[in-house]
């Protein structure tokens, strides 16, 4: 991700106040599918943090550390569900411009797919 | 010289010179030109109605694949399966967003309602990642070195031009992203 060229850094610094408040009611174990959001250089950081607050309803805390994440590690996952819901997410994501993934979720309790297997790089 | 968006109890108001707004109206028009789905003689008209897309295969074209990318990261043949059944709504959600985008140069006064600000963030964004493609921005140091082309009185060839306007319309993406993320914070 890029930061703006003239409008200053205001957007890197999220002073993290408490926990993030977390919008999302689905819990892991019967969840098996996850949303990847990847880096790129050309998307904005403000951008990709305004998009994850007005689709998903993300606190501007959680939004920026998620935004962070796809920033620093490369990737993150940014919302998990059925395939069917997180492919739904995905398609919003390309119509936003973000660069996303589906993947089915490993290591999960409840999915029985991630058994023997190590976690996924 | 354009102004940055700014929000305000109108709704976000910006500034475009009218040199600024022919060229943004020629790079939405390029994009939406890439976008366009050709017509194929032999489509069913049923299906094109639903927006199913049984032709539909990844682009060739870096820039297409960016802005229409794989669904999963190794899977090309379920990647296939799903593009045939949501490209086509992407293309044209994107397509509307840019037509959009390029009405509203047509209008005097520069103010965007929420649902105009959001077109213009995508279609803003859209043209950034097509020209990133054209300029091979590949990653950080790449866009920090388009970054330091800023002088128009310097661009003497296509690739230092590209540069110009990528700036340009990081700039003006920029702008407008502070002020959605202002109007945001006003409603809440």
């Amino acid at each position: 991700m890029t930061l703006s060229v003239a409008l200053g850094p205001d957007t890197r610094e999220s002073t993290q106040t408490g926990t993030a408040t977390s919008t999302d009611v689905l819990t892991a174990p019967d969840i098996p599918w996850n949303l990847v959001i990847w880096n790129d250089p050309v998307n904005l950081m403000s951008y990709v943090s305004y998009v994850f607050r007005s689709y998903f309803g993300y606190s501007e805390t959680k939004a920026n550390k998620l935004m962070m994440e796809v920033h620093k590690k490369g990737r993150s996952i940014v919302a998990h569900g059925s395939k069917e819901q997180v492919e739904q997410h995905a398609v919003a994501m390309h119509g936003y411009g973000l660069w996303a993934t589906v993947e089915k979720a490993t290591g999960g309790n409840g999915s029985g797919s991630g058994k023997g297997k190590g976690k996924r790089g | 010289m354009a102004k940055a968006f700014k929000y305000g109890h109108k709704g976000i108001r910006g500034h475009l010179e009218p040199a600024e707004r022919e060229l943004l109206r020629s790079l939405f028009d390029d994009v939406i030109s890439m976008l366009e789905p050709e017509e194929r003689a032999d489509e069913d008209p049923l299906a094109a109605l639903v927006g199913l897309d049984t032709k539909a295969r990844e682009p060739s074209d870096r820039a297409l694949r960016r802005l229409l990318p794989n669904v999963m990261k190794n899977d090309d043949a379920a990647s296939l399966e799903f593009r045939r059944y949501t490209e086509r709504s992407l293309r044209e959600g994107k397509i509307g967003a840019l037509k959009a985008a390029a009405l509203s140069l047509d209008r005097e006064d520069l103010v965007l309602a929420p649902a105009d600000a959001r077109h213009w963030a995508t279609a803003l964004n859209d043209v950034r990642l097509v020209l990133a493609e054209r300029l091979d921005i590949r990653d950080d140091a790449d866009a920090d070195n388009v970054h330091l082309m800023q002088d128009w009185s310097e661009a003497e060839d296509v690739e230092s031009y590209l540069a110009l306007v990528y700036n340009f319309t990081t700039w003006l993406q920029e702008s407008l992203v502070q002020a959605m993320v202002h109007s945001l914070d006003a409603r809440r």
